[in-house]
């Protein structure tokens, strides 16, 4: 059977949603905005205009759970790359949001810059585990109010996968769907292919931002997904227990359903999370501790038992540098994410709590991916794998190599081989090699990916577009 | 001729001993040059098969069925190639063994095959293998080196006692000798008075080419 991961009963579950229902009845969130307000009043809630509060009661919850699909596809400009969910086995995508970049020549922490997103796009195209985009970082040589709409357009330009990114500002959405419209030819296409999605974060404790709310609102129109990303982190934004902040993330996380289900019913919610701790000394938000990894698992046995699909973050580390740190907290939290049932484990790449790009670590993370989803595949005892005849025609003493069945399943996803990462060399031929460690040997990778040809996926004159709409935004949306 | 000469370069890459042994016995039917079906047939096979292997391409599986089937083409060829005196395909003779009181065959299977696969005329004497039986072999075979294994830190002592049996027997000048298995290591290799050590099949090889030289 698969590896399941469970760190809440049925019964627990139950609980964690009762008291999600708890907190959006009796003490609702804030929505900064009069047509969000007006159209939680209109379904049912109970308002308080000068505080922006809405109470949201169950039966509003459960109709928007209903309004919801729970199977849609997030297209890719080019089809391949379609990522339907919920997906059979998970993918990865690109941690975003981060400052700076370990560079990889000098392995020295500088502001990230254009170029470093570009790469980082470049690499993430070669991973044929990664399903969705996101710029790793806002490059300090863009205007910051158009850097997401940049990014945006270096992404289609480098890369013919999903792209997901925040919505900042009203223009931006149109921006982004014009970019769509470009690569898609029509806006009937765009809607119908879902190439950029949203992340959408709540503001913990129980509020949403005015403007990405707004800007978000304004992208339902275009039946764009939406990812529900809350992210309270206990004893700061949340409270301190695991269980209680679990709730009231998923309480967040029901807001977002009911308000987007009200703005456009049918509108596609991946239900996701970004909970955390934080350092009890500096208060910096904690990712690689194992309280994180408790909360993101609980998150997804939540999303899966409203039935959506799931994109977690999950691949987190304070680590300053790619290490045996980085490693220990970044699998120990990809793990149980891919165990619970995850469909998207977000995001490779980042250091430092999400601050810093590393490529060399998005090339490492990819590999810790492909453990945890050989761990997920668990043990298969079909026909296929019963071999008691093979240990017939063996018998005591002997060995199995000259069987058939050792020649095919050493072929097949029986046994997962790793590639240039991991050393499973003898020690003589690991010292021929020149030693190599997985830093190294990631660096070594990186290098050969960014010395090809870059990719550019789209037709020129498409490509001349998108350049056109970045240009636009450059110009609008820094002033 | 030359798709007689494809079929059994495949039977060998391919693993397959009983049609790499029935075209060998065709080949001989027919009257054809044994020295011609080695080299232009077979070894190419045996040779594709060890070279794969090294690049990573063949897992064990492939290249110990590959080198069994070079056996079995060679079990039927055998007698023919001994009677044509321009017959010298061979690299050279190696004789094989897990040590006495080790029943561990994998790691020497392995070296074996690869040996086989890089043209040595392989004799492998099994596990578990008595001492003396090493040094009757070393008479009967007339090998250029001999290959000890051992998995085992209480069986690796065994290594010794056969180089000393040699030693005292007054052969070890006749034969090159090399040890491996899992707890093996240079430094052990050397303090045993071995003559050459590796701690992996296609090292061995080389290793192999560079004592007979």
């Amino acid at each position: 059977m698969l590896m399941q991961t469970k760190v809440l009963s049925d019964e627990e579950i139950r609980s964690i949603h009762k008291n999600s229902i708890r907190i959006l009845e009796e003490t609702g969130v804030k929505f900064p905005s009069e047509n969000a307000l007006d159209l939680l009043e209109d379904a049912g809630a109970e308002i308080d205009r000068e505080k922006e509060i809405a109470y949201i009661n169950e039966d509003m919850v459960k109709k928007a759970l209903q309004t919801a699909p729970k199977e849609f596809t997030l297209g890719a400009p080019d089809p391949k790359y379609d990522l339907s969910l919920p997906a059979a086995f998970p993918t990865h995508n690109i941690d975003g949001c981060g400052m700076y970049v370990l560079d990889h020549g000098s392995r020295k922490k500088r502001p990230g810059t254009t170029k470093d997103i570009e790469n980082s796009f470049r690499i993430f195209q070669t991973m044929d585990q990664g399903s969705i985009g996101w710029a790793p970082i806002v490059a300090a040589d863009l205007p910051p109010k158009a850097a997401g709409v940049m990014e945006t357009g270096l992404f289609y330009i480098n890369s013919s996968k999903h792209y997901q990114d925040e919505e900042t500002s009203m223009k931006g959405v149109g921006y982004h769907m014009e970019m769509a419209k470009a690569i898609l030819g029509s806006w009937e296409e765009v809607r119908k292919r879902k190439i950029y999605s949203a992340t959408y974060c709540t503001v913990a404790p129980l509020c949403h931002d005015h403007i990405m709310l707004e800007a978000t609102m304004e992208l339902t129109k275009y039946e764009a997904p939406i990812l529900a990303y809350p992210m309270p982190a206990c004893g700061s934004t949340g409270p301190a227990s695991l269980f209680t902040n679990v709730a009231m993330a998923n309480a967040e996380a029901l807001s977002c359903f009911v308000i987007f289900q009200l703005c456009n019913p049918g509108t596609p919610i991946i239900y996701g999370a970004a909970l955390g701790s934080i350092n009890m000394k500096s208060g910096i938000f904690l990712e690689g501790a194992p309280e994180t990894a408790l909360q993101l698992t609980a998150m997804t046995q939540m999303g899966r038992y409203y039935g959506f699909p799931t994109e977690v973050a999950g691949c987190l580390s304070d680590s300053k540098e790619p290490g045996m740190q980085a490693i220990l907290e970044k699998y120990m939290n990809m793990e149980p994410l891919i165990g619970a049932g995850a469909d998207v484990v977000q995001g490779i790449g980042l250091l430092e709590s999400s601050m810093t790009l590393s490529l060399e670590q998005m090339i490492i993370d990819d590999e810790l991916f492909r453990y945890a989803v050989r761990m997920r595949k668990g043990i298969d005892t079909s026909e296929e794998k019963d071999l008691l005849e093979d240990i017939k025609a063996v018998g005591p003493e002997g060995h199995f190599l000259k069987q058939k069945s050792t020649r095919k399943l050493f072929r097949s996803d029986e046994f997962y081989r790793p590639k240039d990462l991991i050393d499973r060399n003898s020690h003589d031929e690991w010292i021929s090699l020149g030693s190599p460690d997985m830093s190294s040997a990631a660096n070594k990778r990186v290098c050969d990916i960014l010395a090809e040809e870059p990719l550019r996926p789209l037709d020129r004159d498409t490509e001349k577009t998108i350049r056109e709409i970045m240009e636009e935004a450059k110009a609008k949306l820094s002033s | 001729m030359e798709q007689l000469f494809e079929e059994m370069k495949n039977s060998v890459l391919e693993g397959e001993e009983k049609e790499a042994a029935e075209l060998a016995q065709k080949a001989l039917d027919s009257g054809m040059d044994p020295v011609a079906v080695m080299d232009k047939g077979f070894l190419k096979g045996i040779n594709e098969a060890g070279k794969l292997y090294e690049e990573g391409e063949f897992f064990l599986p492939e290249l110990v069925c590959a080198a069994d089937a070079m056996k079995a083409a060679l079990e039927v060829l055998d007698e023919e190639l001994k009677k044509c005196a321009d017959n010298n395909t061979k690299t050279g003779k190696v004789v094989l063994a897990t040590v006495q009181g080790d029943v561990h065959d994998i790691g020497k299977t392995i070296v074996g095959a690869m040996m086989t696969a890089n043209g040595y005329e392989v004799y492998d004497l099994g596990s578990d293998v008595p001492n003396e039986k090493v040094l009757s072999a070393i008479d009967d075979v007339k090998p250029d080196i001999v290959g000890l294994s051992a998995l085992l830190t209480t069986t690796m002592e065994q290594q010794k006692n056969v180089i000393e049996m040699i030693r005292e027997a007054g052969k070890r000048d006749e034969v090159k000798i090399m040890v491996g298995g899992a707890p093996v290591s240079r430094q052990w290799s050397e303090k045993i008075g071995a003559d050459g050590y590796s701690d992996n099949a296609i090292d061995a090889v080389k290793m192999a080419g560079i004592l007979i030289g």
